[in-house]
C-alpha cells in the first residue's frame, strides 16, 4: 500500500470516529436529525475526495467540522429557506461554541460510554422507552407524544426530563464502576 | 419546572427546530455572553445526539426505516447499525468509483480531471433498476441507496432505489416502475423509493401523485409520510404531506390510510379525501366540486417560495421574491416567488379558457413581470406548466408613485413552459379546464427588482 492509500485510510478512519460529534454539530445548526445525518454523509464524501488536504497532526474534528459547516449551508440553501437575522446570529454563536468546547474523544472511551448507555436504556420501563423513542427516534412533538401515549403535554415534558436525568445518572454510575 | 429543566428543554427543542424567532435570538444572545452556557450547550447537543443514535438503533428493528435502506447484507451486521452503514456505503461506493475512474482516465484521457462538484455522478444501476425516469424538469437531485449523487438526470434513465429531491418550486419528476405504475413529485419535495418485491415509498415532504397498477396479493404499495402509512392495491390518488399533516385525495380505487400517532385506520374510497393531522377524527369527505375563482389570500398563509411578510400597519401581507439560479443557466439570477394553490379544505380550482390572472404587488423599479402556472388533471397527475407572459415581448410593469403595479395574464395567451417542452407529447396542449396547482412570478433584471406580490387572483370568464 502506498503512502497516499495509507493517508486516505487514516483520514477516513479518524473522520468516521468523529461522526457522532459531527452529527451533534450539524443538528445544532439545522434543528433536524435526518437532514443533519444527510449532511454528515455528504461531508464524509468530501473527506474521501479531499483527504490529502488534511494536515496530519492537526485536529481531524475541527477539519471535518469546517466541511460540515459548508454542507450545512448548502443544505439550508437547498431547503430554499431564507436565513433570518436570528438564524445567522444563532449559527455564528453555535459555531463559536463548538469551536471552543467540542473535543474529540478516545475511541475506547466512546465505546464504553455507548455500551453503558445501551444498558441503561434497556433498564428504562417500557412506557418510558416509548416516550424516549417518540421524542428521540420519531422526533415527535410533546403534543404528538401525549396523543400517542395518552399523557398531557406537561406530563410528557416532566417524563422526558426525568427519564433523561435517570439514564444519564445511570451511565455515569456504570462508568465509575468500570473504572 | 426549575431553570435547569427549562434550559434542558430549550436545547432539546432547538435541536428539533422548534424554537421561534425570539427564542432563537435569546439563545444566540445567551451563547454569545456566557461561556458556561456555551459549554453546556455543546455537551447537551452531544449527549442528545448520542441518545438519539442509541434509541434509533434500538428501534431500527422495525421495518419502517430499514425498508428503504440497502438490505442485501447476508449476515445482518450492517442492518443493526444503519447510522454507520450509510456513510460507510457511500464512502465505499466513492472509493470504488474513484479507483475505477482513475484507471479509466489513465487508459483513455490522461489530462482529464475529476469534476469538482459531484463526487459520484453515474447512476450505475441498470442491473438492478426498478424504475425508469419518464419526465422531469427543474432542479432535482437523486441520491442512490449506495451513496451515488446525481444532479444531471435524464428522461429514460434507469434507477435503482434511492431518494429524489425536488429543489425548487418548478421542479417535477415522474418515475415509472417496472410494472407500469407511475409516481410523480412536484415542487420542493423529497421522495424515497424502493422495490424489493413490494414497493415502498417515503414522502418526507411535498406533493406526490401516483397511478398504481394492480399490486401482487399481500404486497400493496406502501407509502409512508411523516404522519401516516398508506396501503395501495391499485388506484389513482394524490398526497400532500408535511411534518404535521397528510392530505390524501383518492380519484379511483381505494387507499387505506393509517395514522401513525394513534394507529387509527380509514379506507378512503374513490372521489373522497381525508386529512390526517395530529389529533381529531380521520373523517372522510367527498371531493369537493370545483370552482373557477381563486385568490392567493396571502394575509392568511405564506406562499411556497420566497419570503412571506405578514400584514403590517398600513401594508398588506406580501410574498417577496428571492434569488434563484436556474440549474440549466447558472449565469442568470431570477428573483422568484411561488404560491401553492392549497387544496387542504378547498375545492379544486379549475382554469377556464377565458379566465385571467391578475397579479398585484410592488416593484422597486420598472421590470418585466413573468408569470407561470402548474396544472394537473382531475386524477392529480401532472399535466403541464404554462407561461402567461410573452417572454422578451412582455411589456414592462411600471410601479406607480407608491411602488405598486398590476398586471393581467389571459389564459388564452398561455403557452407551454419551455422547461417542459421536451415532454410536450405527454402534456396538455393548453391549461384549459385543468386544475391549478401553483403559480409563480419572477423578474429577470440582472439585479434585485424588489418584486413583492400582495395578491394573485384567478378571475372566471366574464
Amino acid at each position: 500500500m502506498d503512502n497516499a492509500d495509507d493517508k486516505r485510510d487514516r483520514a477516513l478512519k479518524a473522520a468516521l470516529e468523529c461522526r457522532t460529534e459531527l452529527l451533534a454539530y450539524a443538528r445544532s445548526l439545522l434543528g433536524h436529525y435526518a437532514t443533519a445525518d444527510d449532511v454528515v454523509q455528504e461531508a464524509m464524501l468530501v473527506v474521501v475526495k479531499k483527504y490529502d488536504q488534511f494536515q496530519e497532526g492537526t485536529s481531524m474534528l475541527a477539519w471535518c467540522r469546517s466541511i460540515v459547516r459548508i454542507e450545512v449551508m448548502r443544505a439550508k440553501q437547498r431547503r430554499q429557506r431564507e436565513r433570518t437575522l436570528a438564524d445567522r446570529l444563532l449559527d455564528d454563536a453555535i459555531d463559536a461554541a463548538f469551536d471552543e468546547f467540542q473535543t474529540a474523544r478516545r475511541h475506547d472511551e466512546v465505546e464504553s460510554w455507548r455500551e453503558a448507555l445501551r444498558c441503561c436504556l434497556e433498564r428504562v420501563p417500557e412506557r418510558g422507552q416509548g416516550v424516549l423513542r417518540a421524542r428521540f427516534a420519531d422526533e415527535l412533538s410533546y403534543q404528538q407524544i401525549g396523543e400517542r401515549i395518552g399523557m398531557t403535554i406537561e406530563a410528557v415534558r416532566k417524563a422526558l426530563f426525568r427519564l433523561k436525568k435517570q439514564v444519564r445518572s445511570c451511565v455515569e454510575t456504570s462508568l465509575r464502576e468500570v473504572q | 419546572m426549575n431553570d435547569k429543566n427549562h434550559w434542558d428543554e430549550f436545547i432539546d427543542r432547538h435541536l428539533r427546530g422548534e424554537l421561534n424567532e425570539s427564542e432563537k435570538e435569546g439563545l444566540a444572545e445567551l451563547l454569545d455572553s456566557n461561556a458556561d452556557a456555551r459549554q453546556d450547550f455543546v455537551q447537551h447537543a452531544q449527549w442528545d445526539t448520542e441518545f438519539a443514535e442509541a434509541l434509533r438503533e434500538s428501534s431500527q428493528s422495525s421495518h419502517d426505516a430499514n425498508v428503504l435502506a440497502v438490505q442485501q447484507t447476508a449476515d445482518g451486521q450492517w442492518a443493526s447499525k444503519p447510522s454507520v452503514l450509510r456513510p460507510m456505503l457511500a464512502i465505499a461506493a466513492v472509493v470504488i468509483m474513484a479507483l475505477s475512474a482513475g484507471l479509466i482516465y489513465q487508459l483513455a484521457s490522461p489530462q482529464t480531471g475529476t469534476p469538482e462538484t459531484d463526487v459520484a455522478t453515474a447512476p450505475r444501476a441498470s442491473d438492478m433498476s426498478i424504475a425508469r425516469i419518464t419526465g422531469l424538469s427543474g432542479s432535482l437531485i437523486w441520491t442512490g441507496d449506495r451513496g451515488q449523487i446525481v444532479r444531471e438526470l435524464k428522461v429514460g434513465e434507469e434507477l435503482a432505489g434511492g431518494t429524489i429531491e425536488g429543489m425548487a418550486p418548478d421542479s417535477w419528476f415522474e418515475l415509472e416502475f417496472n410494472d407500469g405504475s407511475t409516481v410523480m413529485i412536484s415542487g420542493t419535495s423529497m421522495l424515497t423509493f424502493a422495490d424489493l418485491g413490494q414497493k415502498e415509498l417515503r414522502l418526507r415532504e411535498g406533493t406526490f401523485s401516483a397511478n398504481v397498477m394492480p399490486q401482487p396479493n399481500g404486497k400493496p404499495m406502501l407509502i409512508h409520510t411523516p404522519s401516516t402509512l398508506l396501503k395501495i392495491l391499485g388506484t389513482q390518488f394524490d398526497v400532500k404531506a408535511n411534518l404535521a399533516s397528510t392530505m390524501l385525495n383518492v380519484t379511483e380505487g381505494k387507499v387505506r390510510m393509517k395514522r401513525l400517532s394513534d394507529g387509527r385506520e380509514v379506507d378512503v374510497p374513490a372521489k373522497h379525501r381525508v386529512i390526517a393531522e395530529g389529533s381529531g377524527e380521520l373523517s372522510l369527505q367527498s371531493l369537493p366540486e370545483s370552482v373557477d375563482h381563486w385568490n392567493s389570500q396571502l394575509h392568511l398563509k405564506p406562499g411556497s417560495y420566497g419570503k412571506w411578510l405578514p400584514a403590517m400597519q398600513g401594508r398588506a401581507a406580501v410574498q417577496k421574491a428571492i434569488p434563484l439560479v436556474p440549474p440549466d443557466n447558472p449565469n442568470a439570477t431570477l428573483h422568484l416567488l411561488a404560491i401553492s394553490v392549497s387544496r387542504h379544505n378547498d375545492p379544486p380550482v379549475v382554469v377556464r379558457p377565458d379566465s385571467r390572472f391578475v397579479v398585484r404587488g410592488r416593484l422597486d423599479k420598472p421590470a418585466r413581470v413573468y408569470f407561470g402556472i402548474a396544472v394537473s388533471d382531475s386524477a392529480g397527475e401532472f399535466a403541464g406548466k404554462f407561461r402567461g407572459d410573452f417572454a422578451e415581448k412582455q411589456p414592462m410593469s411600471k410601479p406607480d408613485e407608491n411602488g405598486e403595479f398590476e398586471v393581467v395574464f389571459r389564459i388564452r395567451d398561455f403557452t407551454l413552459d419551455p422547461c417542459v417542452r421536451d415532454r410536450e407529447q405527454d402534456l396538455a396542449v393548453r391549461p384549459d379546464d385543468l386544475i391549478l396547482g401553483s403559480v409563480w412570478v419572477f423578474t429577470h433584471t440582472g439585479s434585485p427588482s424588489g418584486l413583492e406580490v400582495s395578491e394573485v387572483e384567478l378571475l372566471p370568464p366574464e
